[in-house]
């Protein structure tokens, strides 16, 4: 490969298809959050009591018109299963073509992380069933955005960004520094805390001292205004290194927070009501809450996926100024840390020359 | 060190407990093939190593009563107490599997209060069938407000104002009966279909009507279990010797026995039942409305402002002018009154409270009476509903009631100028 005259033009990745590939596993995995919320949402996740078959069938077999036909619980849960049976496939496909197509041995390792944390995943699912536990339907539920966000990060190394070469404004542009990629990393962690503690709250077990779930609740909120601070100075922190790769979904991620603030606060009302201390909102003096509302539903459910999403746009930030702080060292000859040599060893030349 | 070893222990006698669970869910499935089998076997390892749900198998005592009950009789309370909880569980089983006396309550025939059936399919964790009917139903909708005794005191309770229903009071605010009796069936669905405004209490009306019978039958058996309780602590404390040491065989808490102990038990469970079967006889009776066109109407709604701010009603004393609720009275429900005026104790008093709170009763909060002008009502602001408030106060609240009389004195109003009142505070919140 002859990239070094070329600095300009993006070298194309080795493997688009595998690109597209993780881009169709992200896009499915996300649905199925979806799905899977909406199983809590309506405690339907005992509605098919046995695993890994429905009703005794093998869980493609199963006759669609009873599934598609009958009660609204059935419906979420089989079809949860489909799609995640679905996604399993995907991640099948994702290990073959990164063993065929993709020059580096790392991520072939990685899409059979991807493969064994689906497996690992479908087994928490159908355990949770089996037992009829609802620990373990929250660790279910916390694992899933993690995998979503293992999913990105796949995506960020397959892309065609990961390949760009370093250039002349790469080696003009201002270094990234550690602060800078800790604050990511820490913006990433503390969205994981978030979604752990809100699992927590959604999940809560019949036996909770009262006392342990305010304590719990506290936090969620406290930890809410912390990210929400964080990330909108991670991301005008990323509007000034320059490069739209990171700018943008800093944005996004402000963006998504504000939106999960607004849609925790509703979702905390629409399960409990206006707490004592908002007395003063407009008729929340008479406000009703409505069990199993389909609106409310959809609140709490979409509460569920927006943090998964955080959680994901997160995750990519740091794999991405990671690569391009990698980026900007190599252009600017510096090579004396850690980062930068494992970057290094990374790069698609490197790669590309065994 | 001693602790680790039990702390061990229970992490080695939970993952035993746990690999029969498994293992009989694979027996019973005897289909199970190689790969499924082990699919469960890794899958059971790792759920070994993350942990499993706390273990729901008995009923919580009363505690808070029970300490209550040690303070204003100077006496320990606990041999009672303990006394009590295994009867109970015999006569009413567990959270898991509940049973209703039905034996001992056909004597008064009062055995159909409420279906076994019923309860069961109330009771227990929350699963759901091929057909879409859910189990479990007081833990998938009430458990986190109303705790698994119904205690009032569940994971979010403290977030309520006011509390979640405590049921083992046997009292309830929002019915049509007269104020010392219970609810009766109907209420209960009524409220659970309506649903509390303004509180955490929410509707269930889209439920199907199904579930909303077995969650009444739920209630009521709650209720009758948690007032037994109550009443047999007294009891066992007032009439049978209980103290620092379990009385003699013959006055023991123990069902079933042939003994008094065994006495009192029945007494009590007959008598708590036979209120609630009673409850149907014992509605408020609500006259007709007046039929009025638009002048009359304006006519009462003024009269009804007199006596909304006159002497006999005197509702102006806690609801303040024209009912904007800007009066403090600092009073407290019935149900924090048990554990603090009741004993002599200054409910704000923190250091006071402190012992109550350590087994598990909630921080005392004032009452507010409702700012009328809002146009809300808990407890339905139909006609025949608010007839009830008044004349009957609400049950377990300071709101007293105002007497209905024959003829116009000053002690109580007719029912002619009750309706005046009512079409007042109905006016009020249309402000
Ligand atoms: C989000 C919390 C919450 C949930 C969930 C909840 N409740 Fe309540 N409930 C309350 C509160 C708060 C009150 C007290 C209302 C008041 O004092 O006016 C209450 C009161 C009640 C009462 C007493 C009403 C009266 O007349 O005094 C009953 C009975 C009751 N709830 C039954 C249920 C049942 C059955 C369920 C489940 C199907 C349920 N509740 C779920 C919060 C809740
Ligand atoms: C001793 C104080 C007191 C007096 C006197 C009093 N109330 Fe109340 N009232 C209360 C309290 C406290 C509540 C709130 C009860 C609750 O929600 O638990 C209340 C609630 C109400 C409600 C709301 C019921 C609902 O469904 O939400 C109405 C209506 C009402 N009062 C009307 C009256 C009228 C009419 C009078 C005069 C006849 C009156 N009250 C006298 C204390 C009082």
């Amino acid at each position: 490969m002859t990239g070094q005259q070329s600095t300009e033009t993006a070298a194309s990745p080795p493997a688009r298809g595998l690109h597209r590939l993780v881009v169709l596993a992200l896009c499915l995995v996300w649905p199925l959050i979806w799905v899977g919320g909406l199983v809590t949402t309506y405690d339907a996740g005992m509605a098919v009591p046995d695993w890994p078959g429905t009703y005794g069938y093998n869980l493609f077999l199963y006759p669609y018109k009873t599934w598609l036909l009958g009660p609204f619980d059935l419906f979420i849960e089989h079809g949860h299963r489909l799609l995640g049976a679905v996604v399993g496939i995907v991640a099948i496909a994702i290990v073959v073509v990164a063993y065929l197509r993709d020059p580096r041995r790392w991520v072939f390792f990685l899409s059979l992380g991807l493969l064994a944390a689906v497996i690992f995943q479908g087994c928490l699912g159908g355990m949770r069933v089996v037992l009829g536990d609802r620990t373990l339907a929250m660790v279910h539920g916390c694992v899933g955005p993690a995998f979503f966000a293992l999913c990105a990060v796949t995506a960020v190394v397959t892309s065609r960004m990961w390949w760009r070469e370093p250039s002349e404004e790469d080696a003009k542009a201002r270094p990234i520094g550690y602060p800078l990629v800790g604050l990511i990393a820490s913006l990433l962690a503390i969205s994981y805390v978030q979604l752990v503690l809100g699992a927590q709250i959604r999940h809560v077990q019949p036996t909770t001292p009262p006392s342990q779930f305010t304590m719990t609740v506290a936090q969620h909120v406290m930890t809410a205004l912390l990210l929400w601070v964080l990330s909108l100075l991670a991301s005008w922190r990323l509007w000034r290194c320059g490069d739209l790769t990171l700018s943008r979904p800093g944005l996004v991620l402000v963006g998504l927070v504000t939106l999960q603030t607004v849609l925790g606060v509703a979702t905390w009302v629409v399960n409990y009501g206006w707490p004592g201390f908002v007395g003063q909102v407009p008729s929340s003096s008479g406000y009703l809450i409505q069990a199993k509302g389909f609106v409310d539903s959809i609140i709490v459910t979409a509460h569920v996926a927006v943090g998964s999403l955080i959680l994901a746009v997160s995750t990519m930030l740091v794999a991405r100024i990671l690569r391009v702080r990698g980026r900007r060292r190599q252009a600017q000859g510096v090579h004396d840390d850690v980062l930068a040599t494992s970057n290094e060893s990374l790069s698609p030349s490197a790669a590309l020359s065994h | 060190m001693r602790q680790s070893v039990a702390i061990a222990d229970s992490g080695f006698s939970r993952f035993n407990s746990l690999m029969f669970r498994v293992e009989s869910t694979a027996r019973s499935k005897s289909d199970l093939s190689g790969p499924k089998r082990a699919c469960l076997l890794l899958a059971s390892f790792l759920f070994a190593l993350i942990g499993c749900d706390a273990r729901i198998e008995q009923f919580e005592p009363n505690r808070v009563f029970t300490l209550a009950l040690a303070k204003s009789r100077s006496i320990p309370t606990e041999p009672a107490s303990e006394d009590v909880s295994q009867s109970l569980e015999v006569l009413f089983g567990t959270p898991n599997e509940p049973q209703w006396p039905e034996q001992l309550l056909a004597e008064e025939g009062t055995e159909d209060l409420v279906d076994v059936e019923r309860l069961r399919r109330a009771a227990g964790p929350v699963s759901s069938g091929k057909d879409g009917t859910h189990r479990g139903l007081f833990r998938e909708h009430c458990v986190v407000c109303h705790a698994l005794e119904g205690s009032g005191a569940g994971p979010a309770s403290q977030f309520q104002d006011p509390y979640p229903r405590d049921f083992r009071h046997g009292v309830f605010k929002w019915k049509r009966t007269v104020r010392g009796a219970k609810p009766t069936k109907q209420d209960l669905r009524d409220l659970l279909t309506r649903g509390v405004p303004g509180t955490g209490m929410p509707s269930f009306a889209l439920l199907s009507p199904d579930d909303l019978d077995a969650l009444v039958d739920y209630v009521i058996y709650l209720s009758v279990r948690g007032e037994t309780e109550r009443r047999l602590l007294v009891g066992a404390v007032d009439e049978l010797d209980y103290g620092d040491t379990v009385p003699e065989d013959d006055f023991r808490i123990r069902y079933p026995a042939d003994s008094e102990g065994a006495g009192l038990i029945e007494d009590t469970v007959v008598r708590v039942a036979g209120q609630w079967d009673a409850a149907e006889s014992r509605l408020v009776e609500v006259p007709e409305p007046p039929d009025l066109d638009a002048e009359e109407m304006a006519a009462s709604i003024e009269r009804g402002k007199k006596f909304f701010h006159g002497q006999i009603a005197n509702c102006v004393g806690c609801h303040g002018a024209s009912g904007n609720g800007a009066v403090v009275i600092l009073d407290y429900d019935d149900w924090t009154k048990d554990y603090t005026t009741r004993l002599g104790l200054t409910p704000s008093d923190r250091e006071a409270m402190q012992p109550f709170r350590d087994v598990g009763a909630l921080r005392p909060r004032p009452i507010k009476p409702r700012n009328l002008q809002k146009g809300v009502f808990r407890g339905g602001g139909g006609g025949p509903d608010l007839y009830c408030r008044i004349t009957q106060g609400i049950a377990g609240t300071p709101m007293p009631a105002v007497s209905v009389v024959d003829q116009a004195n000053g002690k109580g109003l007719t029912a002619a100028q009750i309706w005046d009142l009512v079409h007042y505070v109905q006016s009020l919140g249309r402000e």
